[in-house]
């Protein structure tokens, strides 16, 4: 991705400690599976509103995906990486460990 | 509220992938004690009383009837699948999805082996004398349990999980060999135990 010279910029969208700590969450989930809203909430330990908002700004980048439906007639929101966000987020980390082999912190 | 005020380190946001991945983990998969230890419990009392009942040689070693000893074993395994069901429903409330699909689709696996298994084991325990019967029910339930195991192990790509299942499968084909009384006690020790002991020490990798 990038050569030893050349220093990798970082995703604005995940360089946000919140929102990274959000996509390393939904990343350990497989391909076809979903999280609900509000086990993420409880894991991430955030509250309600400032979960949206994060997800909001992940959803308008396209790295995550939101699902609306019902259980019984409990609304239960789903969310999703989407590939672009898996892809996005390999790309981070291996831009941050980049990073710190440059700064000859890593092994 | 909504972004980090500063801009954080690479270390910082290196340890944070970390240890929100692991954290994550340990959090969908619940804690691994509970998932073993229950049936190592389980197995423990109700293949020690029902070794007490066989004996290794043909006498009883404490007044136990078979019937006294396989309740322990069914009351054992009861809470233990109580355990399982708290699991399914605690999963099925935080995701959904292929995962969620492959999981169901094995606990009707497990439901319809043993459904099959007391069939069969129902039509010949009659013909065989009492300790050939007990053996029947015990060694085919732990054939079903150790090929379940491994195709879990197969099913979410769990090599603990299917090391578990080869474990049962060679302590119950060893027991079968020697008889009901070997059979019990191998099963309580090196089933029994084995998962106790297996339960804390996945517990303390994870």
């Amino acid at each position: 991705m990038t050569t030893d010279n050349t220093l990798p910029e970082l995703d604005p969208v995940i360089h946000a400690q919140a929102r990274l700590r959000v996509v390393a969450a939904l990343n350990v989930l497989g391909d076809g599976d979903e999280m609900a809203f509000n086990a993420l909430r409880k894991l991430l330990g955030m509250t309600a509103g400032n979960l949206s908002v994060h997800l909001t700004k992940l959803e308008d980048a396209d790295y995550v995906r939101i699902n609306k439906t019902h259980r019984g007639r409990t609304p239960v929101t789903f969310v999703a990486l989407t590939t672009r966000g898996r892809l996005a987020f390999e790309d981070y980390t291996k831009a941050i460990r980049t990073l710190l082999d440059n700064a000859g912190g890593a092994t | 509220m909504v972004d980090d005020e500063r801009t954080p380190s690479p270390e910082e946001m290196l340890r944070v992938i970390e240890e929100q991945s692991v954290a994550t983990t340990r959090w969908l998969r619940g804690d691994p004690l509970f998932l073993y230890a229950p049936w190592g419990v389980a197995w423990m009392l109700g293949f020690t009383a029902l070794f007490l009942h066989y004996g290794l040689d043909g006498r009883s070693y404490a007044p136990i009837s078979q019937m006294q000893a396989v309740g322990v074993l069914m009351a054992g395994q009861l809470v233990a699948g109580a355990f399982v069901a708290y699991g399914i429903v605690r999963m099925n409330k935080t995701t959904r999805g292929d995962s969620n699909a492959r999981g169901a689709m094995f606990g009707y696996a497990w439901f319809a082996g043993f459904a099959l298994m007391v069939v069969i084991c129902s039509r010949m325990s009659p013909l065989l004398p009492p300790q050939e019967s007990g053996l029947l029910w015990a060694g085919s339930s732990l054939m079903l349990v150790a090929t379940l195991y491994m195709a879990g192990g197969a099913l979410f790509h769990n090599w603990t999980f299917f090391f578990f299942g080869v474990w049962v499968a060679a302590v119950n084909t060893l027991g079968v060999l020697l008889g009901a009384g070997w059979h019990a006690l191998l099963t309580a020790v090196l089933l029994g135990g084995g998962y106790i002991v297996a339960g804390v020490l996945v517990r303390r990798r994870s």
